[in-house]
């Protein structure tokens, strides 16, 4: 079979088995058997590949597929439980070709086809490495927004969190057995189509200084979307080379199919909605006991929103072209009044037969993304939540005689923010891509593909004059506009020779290259001292502008070698020879090999256990440090004007000449089972990555005039575990029922540090520690008795905090005599850990009388600590609006009294605001029906399919704030001092923007 | 392989060079080798001056008696008001981080003049290099008016030592009889003084006044004397400012609101003879503004325009350094009419936009002590937000310890600040080992080892 492994991989890519210009149409029948039992097989959906003509077996196993146009075809036989298989046809016009299957038991399937990691198009079941793949059923039957969104709760080892519950799919971030850099961030390498796209989530306004409300990902529509691939770690992604470090998501969107032209139509509208309301103090009296008026800003602030998304789409061909169109709007108010988001785009794919052995694909999408933002997080000047968050209750912010009040010491009146404060973002996209596939002879295939993203971000902002406290320049009102134009060429080449089969011995050789050309240009207009009428920056009086440009450039190139035995033995050996410009020449030219190896112990066969494959992998892969910081290896000046004239000055941070890119070491085993034929499948994964050379800023002696230096820092380790397991619970012809489970542990840990710890995120008590995992929250606590293990209170009944002299006295025999031991010697220690214990999720599909689909996906993260700050910002002074403030102000007597100062106390005890962020989430629930009745049928060929869904729709948590799930830190690593933030950052709540519950109505349509 | 690799790279891309230019900021190369890069470093140095000054004399006037948080700063402003600056907080180590960086563009400018030399004519040559002298001598003052042990060998060097004032004082004022004797060689060209001096500026007023400062720190009144009669005192020269155009904003309005907030103490005001005029020259005076630990305030009114000028020295210092040097010296006849100068100030007076008093002639002649104690009393009023309060409390072994709102200090809180964590961390001459925080003084009004 082996010596046409390439034509058929190759077939199976790119939909075309050999060069056919036949006309007329043929029948294909044949019968379907359990390989091992050799009886027949009912409910087989055979399928007739790149058309979209297909038949159901009867009870007797057969089938009959009529109108098949003639020439080499591909038929493929799926069935629950069992692995698809594959046969290739000759159909000739008016005759009829009768096909035989058996189909092999299994809950999992490893015959699929993938090409990322491995060159050229491969089986799952030769490669060494754990690959996950998803399809456009499972990414559309999440009816998320956003395809990161989708893609949730399905991956073991894949943590994907919505740091924000905005509007346009909130800021996604998907993180792949850990933490595995802090300045390059965590996301894995994005590529549609061949092209590397730019998923930045950076704003171009403070909405946020760190905050992550929209990451690019949101701007592909996941109704396009054909199937996922994902690698996750080094070992699988070294032919990625130095940015592969943190994983591969390589997404390939649809292709068009033989046939007449199929128009789909889908329609959704959703109603999103505030899960539950926070407890806010509404005690009606104030501290000195006198009555006062409060309210419940909430009320004001949320709203129940509704969205709609619309996607039609045509698509057909015949033998030399194919093509997918498609034009989708969709629109989606926040729950946050004022919060908006409209993504339009539309979408041509064409598959062109350019000569016998010469295809040409080519995509192009244009998208058109247009939110209405709002600031949160830590913006306090201007943001809502924040404002919310600092605001005593006891303030009437309704605007009296038109004008909004101020509150009393913080940040903006909410109502105003939301009825006049601004931040407008328009996102032109396009991301286009060419791919030539030429077959010269049979044993060679030749690609070469060629992609650009280009986008065009515009962000304004707009503080109206004296809606925010304080003092100028903000006071006077801001205007800005900025524009950022990022532009992503891709070029990939790859040559794939098959040899000659050699007794049971067959080979394969893979060479490439790959060049990208990264380019961010920043321009930027701010204006203050605004004019009373006129948002744009041209109502100003007081001017600043910037500009920025940044090339990132990167060349690889590589080879791999595949040898197979019997069809049971497989090996890989590869390497990638890989060069950045961010990196000194001289450490530039780095090279990542890789081997790997899997081995079918036990072919599918009948049984209790039916079968087993293992393998294992070692990889190494790189990152870099990011295009922000693409100019780190040079020393350079940098502009301090003074009175009007131009000045250079040092810059403080010194450039690195030796600058190389971190390097990471992984392994990992793992094996696939099969059980009671093949009802039961499970896949188990082990790992273990090393990050060495991690590259942070190392402080320089201040005294030089220098603070900092780009440096190789340390090192740190991933080890985890993920397993998945796959039932079929009921298998009756009206009933099935198949449950997924996923767990995945990963235990992170700093290994070393050229300095005994940092700050990971500026301003903020978290930590890069060694011997500790990344982030742990670091700081002051509440100190204990030493012998008795019992909170330390003061003569009022507060918490002493360990790190104040009021409270433990100034020196260590001090200290030691108020905690009777050396327990509180350290004035901060660490307090908790935001990486998870361990994740797991549960997905249970359920198909009744074949029409009605429902599935419910349980998606949990556990044992996580969260910093609760909004909470600590509800307690500060000034706001003193939480529900324990509340507790403050009761009489003396009742039971729930605190004493007063309690509140003041704990605001510096950072271990207070520590809480368990362990939770299970309803992340999507779905229930599908489809509508064949005749009548239906008579004007929509395949029915109407109706689905009721939803999302985010429960938690069960013990964490007191909003969401458990929102981060205050997004995706973005860098920033200088106050403005750092890392990969690390997790586990922050402050001010976030709640995710909503989501119900939405749907209909497909098609004919 | 270079060869397979730039073949490959023909192959794949003609144009595609991996090594790129950065268009955003230039290399030093660029700017150490050209003329207009020279030119630009000097403009940068007096854009670090102005914030290492800023730094210092906000610092010095939190840990004296001059300032205090408004209600918005941070924990460790207010924590400084009242004298305590525990190790790692900016205000212990901004003054340090911001003078180095002076330090190092002084370095850097003398480095690119000396190399330059032939591409500048000799005036202008002279005015960079005194600049360069004047203002690295003046950061390294601040810095020893702030750390009992600072560095002054910086630069090409990773792990710069720390030497006591006995060392750190004579480099300082070497520096600035360099800079005099730089200038009085080969006067500054018209073009330095047009086009690299920041308009406002005169620098032979500068050095001079610097020199007085220093000798006067270090006991030696006849330079002090010397150099303080060299200082002009009325028309154009007199002033020496720093100035901000819009959008720059001065050192004090940018910290008057927000987390950085300060405001003088209204004591200062208060404490004032009821004549005197000077409180009207730097404050607007308040019933009501109270701070972030209740204590109260007068904002500022000199510096409350964001566009505000900030004088590099008031001119009168160079008169209470010449009476203070006279007394010394047992002169106390010339001493005190040096002072009286200061005393009768009064509108129109020099014509100066500087503090005026407008109070009378002191009257008798006074003894030495009573002369040096007045002395330190009018720089008190005189010379609001320089700094300068600081090491006159220390000299004058009024130190006082902290004062814990709502308590009011008088004169100095502390000696030292904590030496700055960012050397620490990098510097092996600077860890808590190596270079241990001073020991405050255990009992009070005290003086300030300077070893």
């Amino acid at each position: 079979m082996s010596r046409h492994l390439l034509t058929l991989a190759a077939a199976a890519t790119l939909g075309l088995a050999a060069p056919a210009f036949a006309q007329g149409v043929g029948t294909v029948q044949g019968r379907v058997s359990d390989a091992a039992s050799g009886r027949p097989l009912p409910d087989v959906q055979v399928t007739v590949a790149d058309t979209r003509l297909g038949a159901l077996t009867n009870a007797q196993g057969e089938f009959s597929i009529t109108a098949v146009p003639a020439g080499a075809r591909t038929l493929t036989a799926r069935r629950l439980g069992f692995q698809p298989a594959t046969r290739a046809v000759t159909v000739a016009a008016g005759s009829s070709v009768r096909v035989e299957f058996t189909l092999d038991a299994s809950a999992l399937n490893l015959s699929e086809v993938v090409v990322t990691g491995s060159a050229a198009p491969t089986e799952k079941r030769k490669v060494g490495t754990s690959i996950a793949s998803l399809d456009s059923t499972i990414v559309g039957r999440a009816q998320s927004v956003t395809v990161d969104q989708a893609l949730q709760g399905k991956l073991p080892g894949a943590q994907i969190t919505q740091n924000s519950g905005g509007p346009g799919g909130g800021g996604m971030s998907v993180r792949l057995r850990g933490t595995n850099s802090f300045i390059s961030g965590s996301d894995p390498l994005y590529i549609v189509d061949g092209v590397i796209i730019d998923n930045g989530s950076s704003q171009l306004a403070d909405l946020g200084t760190r905050a992550n409300p929209q990451n690019r990902l949101a701007d592909l529509n996941p109704a396009d979307i054909d199937r996922v691939e994902i690698i996750r770690g080094a070992a699988a992604a070294a032919l990625y080379g130095s940015r592969a470090n943190n994983g591969v998501v390589q997404i390939f969107t649809k292709r068009g199919s033989i046939g007449k032209p199929r128009f789909s139509l889908n329609v959704r509208g959703s109603s999103n909605e505030l899960r539950e309301q926070q407890p806010f103090n509404l005690y009606p009296f104030d501290a000195a006991g006198l009555p006062l008026a409060r309210f419940n800003y909430q009320d004001d602030i949320f709203q129940r929103a509704f969205g709609s998304d619309a996607n039609l789409t045509v698509e057909g061909g015949n033998e030399q072209t194919r093509y997918f169109i498609s034009g989708n709007s969709m629109a989606e108010d926040g729950i946050l009044r004022s919060t908006s988001s409209r993504r339009s785009g539309a979408r041509v794919n064409l598959q062109q037969q350019l000569a016998s052995n010469l295809i040409a694909n080519v995509t192009a999408n244009y998208v058109n993304t247009a939110n209405q933002f709002q600031a949160f997080g830590e913006q306090n000047d201007y943001g809502i939540m924040g404002s919310l968050f600092f605001a005593p209750t006891n303030v009437d912010f309704r605007p009296v005689n038109g004008i909004y009040p101020l509150p009393p010491s913080l940040g903006t009146n909410p109502l105003l923010a939301i009825d006049r404060i601004r931040n407008p973002q328009n996102i032109d996209r396009f991301i286009g891509s060419t791919k030539l596939t030429f077959t010269p002879v049979t044993n060679l295939l030749l690609d070469y593909s060629i992609g650009i993203d280009n986008t065009g971000f515009e962000q304004r902002q707009f503080v109206p004059r004296g809606s925010v406290l304080g003092t100028a320049p903000l006071s006077t009102g801001r205007s800005q506009s900025v524009f950022q134009g990022t532009r992503v060429i891709n070029q990939d080449g790859v040559a794939a020779w098959s040899w000659p089969q050699v007794g049971p011995f067959q080979l394969r050789t893979t060479g490439g290259f790959n060049f990208t050309s990264q380019r961010v240009r920043i321009t930027n207009a701010v204006a203050n001292g605004l004019a009373p009428v006129g948002e744009l920056v041209s109502a100003g009086s007081v001017f600043a502008a910037g500009q920025s440009e940044v090339e990132l450039r990167t060349l690889g190139f590589y080879g791999q070698q595949e040898l197979e035995w019997n069809d049971r033995l497989f090996l890989t050996g590869a390497v990638r020879y890989d060069a950045s410009s961010t990196f000194a020449p001289s450490e530039r030219w780095q090279a990542f090999p890789k081997l790997s190896a899997a081995y079918v112990v036990t072919p599918n066969r009948a049984g209790a256990f039916n079968s087993l494959r293992v393998r294992g992998a070692l990889g190494w892969a790189g990152s870099q440090p990011g295009i922000l910081n693409a100019y780190s290896q040079y020393v350079t000046f940098t502009q301090l004007p003074f009175a009007g004239r131009p000045g250079f000055v040092n810059d403080v941070t010194f450039g690195n000449p030796d600058l190389r890119n971190e390097r990471a070491r992984e392994w990992e085993v793992g094996a696939e089972a099969g059980f009671l034929n093949g009802r039961i499948g499970a896949e188990a994964t082990y790992y273990d990555r090393l990050v060495s050379d991690l590259l942070f800023f190392r402080p320089l002696a201040t005294s030089t005039g220098f603070s900092r230096q780009f440096f190789p820092i340390g090192s740190m380790s991933n080890k985890g575990l993920e397993l998945l397991l796959r039932t079929t619970n009921v298998d009756r012809p009206n009933l099935q029922w198949t449950s997924t489970v996923t767990y995945a542990r990963n235990r992170n840990l700093v290994e070393s540090l050229a300095i005994q710890d940092f700050q990971s995120a500026g301003g903020y008590p978290n930590r890069i520690r060694t011997g500790q995992p990344a982030g742990v929250f670091y700081g002051s606590y509440a100190a204990r008795n030493c012998l008795t293990g019992a909170l330390l209170l003061d003569s009022l009944g507060r918490y002493r905090r360990s790190n104040q002299t009021v409270d433990m006295g100034a020196t260590a025999a001090q200290r030691r005599a108020i905690s009777g031991g050396t327990c509180n010697d350290s004035l901060n220690a660490v307090i908790g850990d935001p990486n998870p214990d361990f994740l797991a999720s549960l997905l249970n599909e359920v198909t009744l009388f074949k029409k009605l689909r429902m599935r419910l996906l349980l998606d949990g993260v556990f044992g996580n600590d969260i910093m609760n700050l909004s909470t600590r910002a509800q307690n500060a002074g000034i706001a003193s609006n939480s529900k324990e403030f509340e507790r403050e102000l009761l009489p003396y007597g009742d039971p729930r009294k605190l004493p007063p100062g309690f509140n003041a106390r704990t605001q510096g005890i950072f271990e207070y605001w520590i809480e368990d962020g362990s939770f299970v989430k309803v992340r999507e629930f779905s229930a599908s029906y489809l509508l064949d009745w005749a009548p239906v049928k008579r004007y929509f060929r395949d029915g109407i399919d109706l689905t009721l869904s939803g999302r985010n729709l429960w938690v069960w948590t013990d964490y007191s704030g909003y969401d458990p799930e929102i981060n205050l830190f997004g995706t973005n690593a860098g920033g200088l001092g106050s403005g750092q933030t890392t990969a690390a950052d997790r586990g922050f709540d402050f001010g976030g923007y709640p995710i909503p519950r989501v119900w939405s109505i749907g209909a497909r349509i098609t004919y | 392989m270079r060869s397979y690799k730039t073949l490959a790279l023909t192959l794949v891309c003609g144009a595609c060079s991996l090594d790129l230019q950065n268009p955003n900021a230039p290399t030093v190369d660029q700017v150490t080798t050209s003329p207009d890069g020279v030119i630009a470093l000097a403009t940068g140095l007096q854009g670090r001056f102005a914030s290492s000054y800023g730094n210092f004399a906000y610092m010095a006037g939190l840990v004296t008696d001059e300032f205090a948080s408004t209600s918005a700063a941070l924990i460790s402003i207010s924590d400084a008001e009242q004298g305590a600056v525990p190790s790692g907080t900016g205000i212990a180590d901004n003054v340090f981080n911001s003078v180095y960086r002076t330090v190092r563009t002084a370095d850097d400018l003398l480095t690119g003049a000396t190399a330059l030399a032939a591409q500048f004519d000799a005036g202008t040559r002279s005015g960079l290099r005194a600049l360069a002298f004047a203002l690295k001598a003046e950061a390294l003052g601040e810095a020893l008016q702030s750390y009992q042990r600072i560095p002054i060998n910086t630069l090409g060097v990773t792990a710069p030592t720390y030497v006591p004032r006995a060392q750190a004082l004579p480099l300082v004022r070497s520096l600035l009889d360099s800079a005099a004797a730089t200038i009085a060689a080969t006067p500054p060209s018209a073009f330095f003084n047009a086009s690299i001096l920041t308009p406002g500026m005169n620098l032979p007023n500068v050095i001079q006044i610097f020199r007085a400062r220093y000798a006067r720190m270090a006991g030696d009144d006849a330079t002090a004397l010397a150099a303080a009669n060299l200082v002009a005192r009325s028309g154009p020269t007199a002033l020496s400012v720093l100035t901000f155009p819009a959008p720059t904003v001065n050192f004090y309005a940018n910290v008057t609101g927000g987390t950085n907030g300060i405001a003088p103490r209204r004591q200062w005001r208060l404490s004032m003879a009821p004549q005197d005029q000077r409180f009207a020259y730097f404050v607007t005076p308040s019933t009501t503004v109270s701070g972030r630990v209740g204590a109260l305030l007068d904002p500022w009114s000199r510096y409350a325009s964001p566009q505000a000028n900030l004088p590099v020295y008031f001119p009168d210092e160079a008169l209470l350094i010449k009476a203070e040097a006279l007394a010394n010296q047992n002169q106390l006849a010339a001493a005190q009419a040096a002072l009286d100068s200061v005393r009768t100030d009064c509108t129109g007076g020099r014509g100066l936009d500087d503090p005026k008093a407008c109070l009378p002639a002191l009257t008798g002649s006074l003894t030495q002590g009573q002369l040096l104690t007045e002395i330190y009393l009018q720089r008190r009023y005189e010379l609001l937000g320089t700094g300068l309060r600081w090491e006159d409390t220390r000299r004058r072994n009024a130190i006082r310890g902290p004062v814990a709102a709502p308590g009011v200090p008088t004169d100095g809180q502390r000696c030292w600040l904590p030496y700055a964590i960012g050397d620490r961390n990098a510097n092996p001459n600077a860890t808590f080992t190596a270079l241990p925080d001073p020991v405050e003084p255990a009992a009070f009004p005290a003086g300030c080892p300077t070893t």
